[in-house]
């Protein structure tokens, strides 16, 4: 019985092919986008683990006032390695256009723990100065530029040797002031007050698990507020922080996406099943129960569902490292596919659970119904009387319009799911806007924490909701012509034009649009400001131009005229006799 | 008498996909202003296809159409919509009633299409609805009807304007008797008001009504019988309750 119950979901998947196809794609690109989320860091651990191993990383970094006391911590149980103790004062960098407040370190040979890795020159400074390469690249300095370094003790004109990285340092300016490599006589010249350096150990533990409680001892060991640690842990965390406001984006979209899509595949779901009304009569009476003509349409989706997942998951994992490239400025190598196969979980369960229950609650009620029931529930009602109808009826609209609004409000969750669709992809769209203003707010020139792939992210993202939202609402129109047709026969036999009856799909698609892209201006704009606070943004939120937000609405309208003109015009080209003869 | 519409010619054909079949077969018919016509014949003999090619519901494979002076085949499908609108009145054995809208809605739609207000047009509808017994029921939904209330609807619809011709196919065929006796009776009450009237039926009754019966078989007219003038129309309620 199972393979005939598995036979009969294949042969519905074949005979609905475009439904099939949409469903696919709709529920593998938000799968898609859920594994987008988890991969991204996952992905940026890969490059960083290379660097802490290429770097012989410091499972404990210590900052302590003296370098007595960062000579002692060199005797700490369970140190197995550590470094000379490494001076560092705050100087200042002059440029010829601009000058940065910058942490010099004062090297006395290549250091044997933490040491920094060369990406260009050579990392041992030698008379020159080495910066870390994400402050070199801010600045538009490379080797061979010359730059000023002043302190209390003078200023020296020092050329570029190299540029370097560490696993413990963040990207520049998200890590301010920005990190140079001197050797001690030039750090000794610039900053003679011993008083003002700081002192960095860095310590390898034989049991690198234990790094947080030598953290501990270190800290207690000295007068409060006068030493700072940072474990391996830590360095890991700090650096892979370049990914949290595209981690806070992407799940944002992702939300977004994940309610565009179960909206339109509730539209979807609810329609094939009220149109199977008649098969489902049909496998009843040949014998099946209403548990197993359920177990057809469950099937039917799980299938659906589980191409979706796997292409979802592959996308997802491809796209990863490319969007985890900002977190690898300050890593060696480029990130690689972690492709972590728990992910095809996490993003599977949501997505094939929303399908095979929405497919189950719909499925179930229709079979519990005696065939004569499923028919007549089937059937196209008027809207119920309420406010909204009475109002849309008292509207000195045209007869398209009016037709059109009162057929849309019969099926007002339909109606309903539509709109919110278009809302949300307009907020997205409201939400790119205020992204964009505020990156052009930005004084000119001014170092920015934005990683370079934000925008190229966000609008990436914009239009992939905009893809799906659009490719959904040809599906809706196409879906409403087929359950139309005959009413378009009966409305041309009446008299209406073909135009009229194109226009009773089309206004109400453009009614809707109206008061989504009207409502998503407030929302778009509201996701930007909690995006902007929660990702650490300062002051005031700069948003959208009035200018730029009226065009949502009106840029909603225009495009979802677009989408349903086609599945318009189908409608009109069917001859009226022809319509008629539709049951 | 002159022709309100004429055939000439008039042949369809269905391309199934397999080989061509023919429905339609070289018709000529004329209906004169003001005439009832019934068509019958066994079912498959072509009554609703002619009707359809007639109604302009549907294209001829051969063939001319023409109403008052005006080819009616050779018109656009938004001339054809604008023509069915002023001239014609169509009544469907389905009903064909919009689900969505009310049965008072369904009668007002022509009126709107006709450039009527709104709320003529709806006092319109609530009277001619109220003419034809079911006042009461112009809020329902179509769904909610009976056969015979859905076919006074659809009735009304095909009346609003005041058409010059009105149409049926088998507009008694899926009512029982006593329903199919009230709709008979407001189709003739219609044509005692001077609108010409073609209908295609199996309905004897609606045959015996008629001036004149044109039979069709395989796709051909084989007959045509002009009937006693009709009688005296009884309608089955009081059209003046006043």
């Amino acid at each position: 019985m199972t393979l005939t119950l598995v036979r009969l979901a294949f042969a519905g998947l074949r005979s609905r092919l475009l439904a099939t196809t949409l469903t696919v794609l709709l529920a593998g690109a938000a799968a898609g986008t859920l594994v987008l989320v988890l991969e991204v860091r996952d992905t940026g651990r890969d490059p960083w683990e290379r660097t802490f191993a290429a770097a012989h990383g410091a499972h404990v970094l210590a900052d302590l006032p003296t370098g007595e006391a960062a000579e002692a911590l060199r005797s700490l149980d369970g140190v197995t390695e550590s470094g000379e103790p490494q001076p560092q004062a705050t100087l200042q960098l002059g440029t010829g256009t601009r000058d940065e407040p910058l942490l010099v370190a004062g090297l006395s040979g290549t250091p044997a723990v933490n040491r920094p890795i060369a990406t260009s020159g050579t990392a041992e400074p030698g008379a020159g100065v080495v910066l870390e390469r994400s402050l070199a690249r801010v600045l538009g300095l490379e080797v061979g530029s010359r730059v000023v370094l002043s302190g209390p003790g003078g200023e020296e004109e020092i050329d570029v040797v190299g540029t370097a990285i560490l696993p413990s340092q963040s990207r520049f300016p998200r890590s301010n002031p920005g990190v140079a490599w001197v050797e001690r006589p030039v750090l000794e010249r610039l900053q003679p007050d011993r008083s003002a350096w700081r002192w960095i150990e860095a310590l390898r533990l034989g049991a690198p698990g234990s790094a947080r409680a030598v953290a501990d001892v270190v800290v207690r060991g000295a007068p409060p507020g006068t030493v700072s640690t940072a474990t391996w842990q830590e360095q890991r965390d700090l650096a892979l922080q370049e990914a949290a406001p595209l981690q806070l984006i992407l799940s944002m979209y992702t939300v977004m996406l994940l309610a565009v899509v179960f909206a339109v595949v509730g539209v979807l779901v609810g329609a094939r099943v009220l149109e199977q009304t008649r098969e489902i009569g049909l496998l009843k009476a040949v014998g099946l129960t209403p548990r197993q003509v359920t177990a057809v349409f469950v099937i039917e989706s799980a299938v659906l569902g589980l191409v979706a997942i796997v292409l979802g998951y592959a996308a997802g994992a491809a796209l990863a490292p490319d969007l985890a490239g900002a977190m690898a400025e300050t890593m060696v190598g480029a990130p690689t596919t972690a492709a972590n196969p728990a992910h095809l979980v996490v993003a599977g369960v949501p997505v094939l659970l929303v399908l095979v229950v929405s497919t189950w609650v719909a499925a179930r009620r229709r079979t519990r119904m005696s065939v004569f029931n499923a028919l007549q529930s089937g059937r196209a009602m008027p809207p119920r009387r309420s406010l909204l109808t009475r109002a849309a009826r008292a509207l000195p609209v045209g007869v398209p319009l009016h037709v059109g609004v009162r057929t849309f409000l019969a099926g007002r969750a339909r109606a309903v799911l539509v709109t919110a669709a278009i809302a949300l992809t307009g907020s997205a769209v409201v939400f790119a806007l205020s992204m964009q203003a505020a990156l052009d707010d930005r004084p000119a020139g001014e170092p920015s924490d934005v990683p370079a792939e934000l925008p190229a992210l966000v609008y990436s993202l914009d239009a992939v909701l905009l893809v799906v939202a659009l490719t959904s609402l040809v599906a809706i129109a196409l879906l409403s012509v087929r359950e139309r047709l005959r009413d378009f026969g009966i409305l041309k036999a009446v008299g209406l034009t073909p135009r009229q009856v194109a226009s009773t799909l089309v206004s109400p698609f453009a009614v809707l649009a109206g008061v989504a892209g009207i409502v998503s201006v407030p929302v778009g704009l509201g996701l930007f400001v909690v995006v902007y606070s929660v990702s650490g943004g300062e002051g005031d939120p700069v948003l959208a131009p009035w200018a730029w937000l009226v065009l949502v609405p009106v840029g909603t309208v225009l495009l979802v005229l677009l989408a349903t003109s086609v599945p318009a015009r189908v409608a009109t080209r069917s001859p009226v006799a022809q319509a008629l003869r539709i049951d | 008498m002159t022709a309100l519409l004429e055939a000439r010619g008039l042949s369809r054909t269905y391309d199934t996909g397999g080989a061509p079949v023919p429905a339609l077969d070289g018709v000529d018919l004329a209906i004169e202003r003001g005439e009832f016509v019934v068509v019958i014949g066994p079912s498959g003999c072509g009554k609703s296809t002619l009707l359809n090619l007639l109604a302009g519901l549907d294209r001829p494979s051969a063939g001319e159409v023409w109403l008052d002076g005006t080819r009616v085949d050779q018109l656009s499908e938004t001339a054809l919509a604008r023509l069915r609108r002023r001239r014609l009145g169509f009544v469907f054995q389905f009903f064909n009633l919009l689900p969505t809208l009310t049965a008072s809605e369904n009668v007002e739609l022509p009126l709107l299409l006709a450039g009527r207000r709104r709320r003529q047009a709806r006092r319109t509808a609530h009277r001619m609805l109220d003419d034809l017994g079911i006042g009461d029921r112009a809020d329902a939904a179509p769904s909610q009807l009976s056969g015979g209330q859905q076919q006074r609807v659809a009735l009304a619809r095909a009346l609003a304007n005041q058409p010059d011709l009105v149409m049926g196919d088998e507009p008694t065929g899926s009512l029982d008797s006593t329903s199919a006796g009230e709709v008979l009776g407001l189709m003739r009450a219609a044509h005692a008001r001077g609108q010409t009237l073609l209908l295609a039926t199996h309905d004897a009754r609606v045959a015996a009504a008629a001036d004149r019966v044109v039979t069709m078989r395989d796709g051909r007219v084989t007959r045509e019988r002009a009937m006693q003038p009709s009688r005296p129309v009884t309608l089955p309620f009081d059209p003046d309750p006043a």
